[in-house]
């Protein structure tokens, strides 16, 4: 397959207990973890973060495997990010090195890493949420803007319907694709500009189809009795419980050290 | 036109669902109506089928039933009450819906999650939402799929979770827009089966298709046929089906079985254990092949992952001139293996031969190769982006190099080949009936002249005239010389129309020969809900009559009862 293989932070239920955490504290201790971890600035944080990240990942049941496979096309990003930090030292003229490393690779390989142990921090909260549950914490965290107008309840429905269909456009995707190779289609020859004009072919077919499959899971959820999501109840609603408060005070205190100290 | 009976007698009675001379056009100047005037009732527990063809105007019924649009004129009552004027959430616990492509309905990632959809919309408390998706996942026949993530679902238990879905809101009435159209023959015969259950314990069913099947052509009490937006028809079941034909439907072969041993007053198939048949084997006027294989697979393999082989040691010989049908379950490699003819993917081990060259793997030759063996995918007209016919069908002529009066040939080639007009050039290709996009897509694989022409369900979805056109074109390509390869779940048109047979199972080839001798070995493959209703049938009196043979065509079939 050219593109199934990606499942950008697709939900895996293994039944762990950060499964079971509250959407709303996953998010919260997410937003301190990644608050401490952008600014890290040398390697003995950056291990700190690296281990935590391995025990959340332990503890989660999350395989690896299906981690970095979700991750993958940010690699793509770290690799430029490498490139570029590696190159620095043409553009600065920083030619400094630290006990024989020159700075440029250092700065490289600590901005990589520090960038994919960021994105992966990142990932493990779809793929430990399930789409409507993390619509739902989203949507009571957003609440308060609703006094301003905004549309809360949609806007987080929009986002749990999205990684829903993801996996679902990735097929699409790949059948067009494969289609239009067959139609003798060359998508990889030539330079930038028409390799671009190549993919119209692709883009318009895809682009028809997710609105089709919108218009129709739009009037699906109409039938089912939904209208923008207030006065909806849930199965099983969102319960603040002791694990919840523990997840955030032990992510505020580990990011809130590396302040302090 | 109308029942008359049936009118007199219900005429003091209000009916549970009434539609009153409606009428809906897409357009505002309304140049073309989709529906036209349309008036039927439907009484408290009653199952109706809606028949039409594609185009007729089904679907948008469909949704002014379900209150989900509202008719440009005339109205709807549902217990008397316009429907304009029942609140929109009081509706919705009066009418469920389901509709054809269950991926479309599902929301959430885990089964329970989604089955509460509905009554979470009503705001109900959580306790009372439990109880709804624990009832409805025990009707839609899903408790052991209770705690499954949708992605491990199959194609069939998705639309039962559709159902599940659409049951836990509480409804009285169900209406269904070509609930099983997506689903293979089991899939289609539990949901049937969920349905007859429901209709049984007074749920009243509406179910929009466009053709009555064998699975359930006794279960509707009425029948109402729309044709371009007005209705041409309704009466009970028994009537139907003494007008189908002349109405435009088919009747399934089993129907005309059954029926036809009811005019001879025989019990089927119990009365048949002593009988001594007249067959005849059809005189057999094979093919004498003395040319080379078009295709030679050798022991071809393919793994998507580490474990689990997609093909496995596969072969196979592909002559020209032949049509050959692939038939196997889901997951049997037959997708696997028709990309592996045009190198969308490339061989791991074994060896394909095409015209006895070993078959490139990159460069500018497998652009050629793509040019001389056309693959058309499932549902093809998904694929077109063109502003008219005439770009859509340059597309693959200009990709392989056409130019000027060459790409002029190619693309009236193209047309030709699926005998469409020349008028439709200039047409965009999007405001096609579904029907003529298929044909264009398919056109533009052809306008290449491929020597080989490779169809990934070519008929799926299609009315009885399109699928009509479509074979007679694929038989006039094999006629001229060219080779065809469909994959195909009709194992009836499979056995009916192609020269050849192969089967496959778990990625390996179980046999390949012409479609009498192969019979045996399909209904080992395949479940008998798949088999054709003809052999269906022949197959039950073989139990009781070892003389019987394995029949698939209905004339046939007739034949062999006709000293009675």
């Amino acid at each position: 397959m050219f593109l199934s293989n990606i499942n950008l932070g697709q939900y895996v239920p293994t039944g762990s207990i950060i499964h079971k955490l509250d959407p709303r504290a996953k998010l919260f201790s997410l937003l301190f973890i990644i608050s401490a971890v952008f600014p890290a600035k040398n390697f003995f944080q950056l291990t700190f973060w690296t281990i935590a990240l391995v025990a959340v990942v332990y503890v989660s049941k999350i395989s690896w495997g299906v981690l970095l496979r979700s991750a993958r096309p940010i690699f793509f990003l770290v690799a430029v990010t490498f490139g570029f930090n590696l190159l620095s030292a043409y553009f600065t003229g920083d030619v400094s090195t630290a006990s024989g490393v020159p700075a440029s690779l250092f700065r490289a390989v600590f901005t990589s890493l520090r960038l994919v142990v960021l994105m992966l921090f990142a990932i493990m909260l779809p793929l430990t949420t399930a789409p409507l549950e993390l619509a739902d914490g989203l949507n009571t965290l957003l609440r308060p803007l609703e006094r301003f107008g905004f549309p809360a309840n949609e806007c987080a429905m929009m986002i749990g319907m999205a990684l829903r269909f993801i996996p679902l456009l990735m097929q699409e995707t790949d059948k067009i694709i494969r289609a239009q190779l067959s139609r003798g289609a060359r998508l990889d020859q030539g330079n930038l500009f028409r390799r671009v004009m190549a993919f119209f072919p692709v883009l318009i077919p895809l682009f028809i189809i997710i609105f089709r499959r919108a218009d129709e899971i739009a009037t699906a959820m109409e039938a089912r009795g939904y209208d923008g999501g207030a006065g909806r109840t849930r199965r099983k609603p969102l319960v603040w419980k002791f694990n919840d408060t523990a997840a955030v005070i032990i992510s505020i205190l580990a990011a809130g050290s590396f302040f302090i100290i | 036109m109308l029942n008359v009976n049936r009118n007199q007698k219900n005429r003091n009675k209000t009916p549970f669902l009434e539609v009153r001379s409606v009428s809906f056009s897409y357009d505002e100047k309304i140049t073309r109506r989709t529906l036209n005037s349309v008036s039927f009732f439907i009484d408290k527990g009653e199952r109706v089928a809606i028949l039409g063809h594609n185009g007729s105007g089904k679907s948008t019924l469909t949704k002014i039933l379900g209150g989900l649009i509202e008719p440009d004129e005339g109205s709807c009552f549902l217990d008397g009450v316009d429907m304009n004027e029942i609140e929109f959430r009081d509706l919705r616990r009066k009418i469920g819906m389901v509709f054809q492509d269950p991926e479309n309905q599902i929301v959430a990632a885990m089964v329970e999650d989604d089955i509460a959809f509905a009554p979470e919309n009503q705001g109900l408390p959580s306790e009372e939402i439990q109880n709804r998706v624990d009832l409805a996942i025990v009707e839609a026949n899903l408790l052991h799929k209770k705690d499954s993530p949708v992605s491990a679902l199959s194609g069939g238990e998705k639309q039962r979770l559709a159902l599940a879905g659409a049951l836990a809101a509480d409804v009285e009435c169900l209406i269904l827009d070509e609930p099983t159209a997506m689903l293979d023959p089991k899939g289609r015969l539990r949901i049937e089966k969920i349905l007859r259950l429901l209709h049984s314990e007074g749920m009243t069913i509406l179910q929009i298709t466009h053709q009555i099947g064998a699975e359930n052509f006794d279960d509707f009490d009425r029948v109402i046929v729309l044709s371009k937006g007005e209705i041409i028809w309704q009466g009970t079941t028994l009537e139907f089906w003494d007008r189908a034909e002349e109405l435009g439907f088919e009747l399934p072969d089993e129907f005309k079985i059954k029926k036809f041993f009811e005019d001879k007053k025989i019990k089927f198939p119990d009365a048949l254990a002593n009988f001594d048949f007249n067959f005849t084997a059809a005189s057999d006027e094979k093919k004498i092949k003395n040319h080379e294989a078009k295709f030679k697979i050798k022991n071809l393999s393919f793994k998507y992952d580490e474990k689990n082989f997609a093909l496995k040691n596969l072969n196979a010989e592909i002559f020209s001139g032949e049509w050959l049908s692939i038939i196997g379950r889901t997951g049997s490699g037959k997708s696997t293996l028709v990309q592996h003819l045009n190198a969308l993917y490339k061989i791991q081990s074994g060896e394909i031969f095409f015209d006895g060259q070993t078959l490139p793997q990159k460069g500018e030759e497998v652009h050629t190769l793509r040019q001389r063996v056309g693959l058309v995918f499932q549902h093809p007209e998904d694929q077109l982006f063109s502003p008219t016919v005439k770009e859509e069908l340059a597309f693959a002529p200009k990709n392989a190099g056409f130019k000027n009066s060459k790409l002029e040939d190619a693309i009236l080639y193209g047309l030709e080949c699926v005998g469409l007009e020349k008028k439709f050039l200039d047409r965009n290709p999007l405001a096609l009936s579904g029907g003529e996009r298929r044909l264009v897509a398919i056109a533009s694989v052809l306008a290449t002249r491929p020597e080989c022409v490779v169809l990934d369900e070519p008929l799926a979805g299609l009315d009885a005239s399109y699928q009509k056109k479509i074979l007679n074109m694929l038989r006039r390509l094999c006629d001229s010389g060219k080779t065809v390869i469909t994959i195909t779940h009709d194992l009836d048109t499979a056995l009916r129309f192609s020269d050849k047979i192969l089967i496959l199972r778990d990625g390996g080839t179980v046999r390949e020969g012409d479609p009498g001798d192969v019979i045996e070995e399909i209904m080992n493959v395949l479940e008998p809900e798949a088999w054709p209703d003809v052999l269906r049938a022949s197959a039950e009196i073989r139990k009781i009559n070892k003389n019987f043979p394995f029949i698939y065509d209905y004339q046939e079939f007739i034949k062999c009862f006709s000293q009675i």
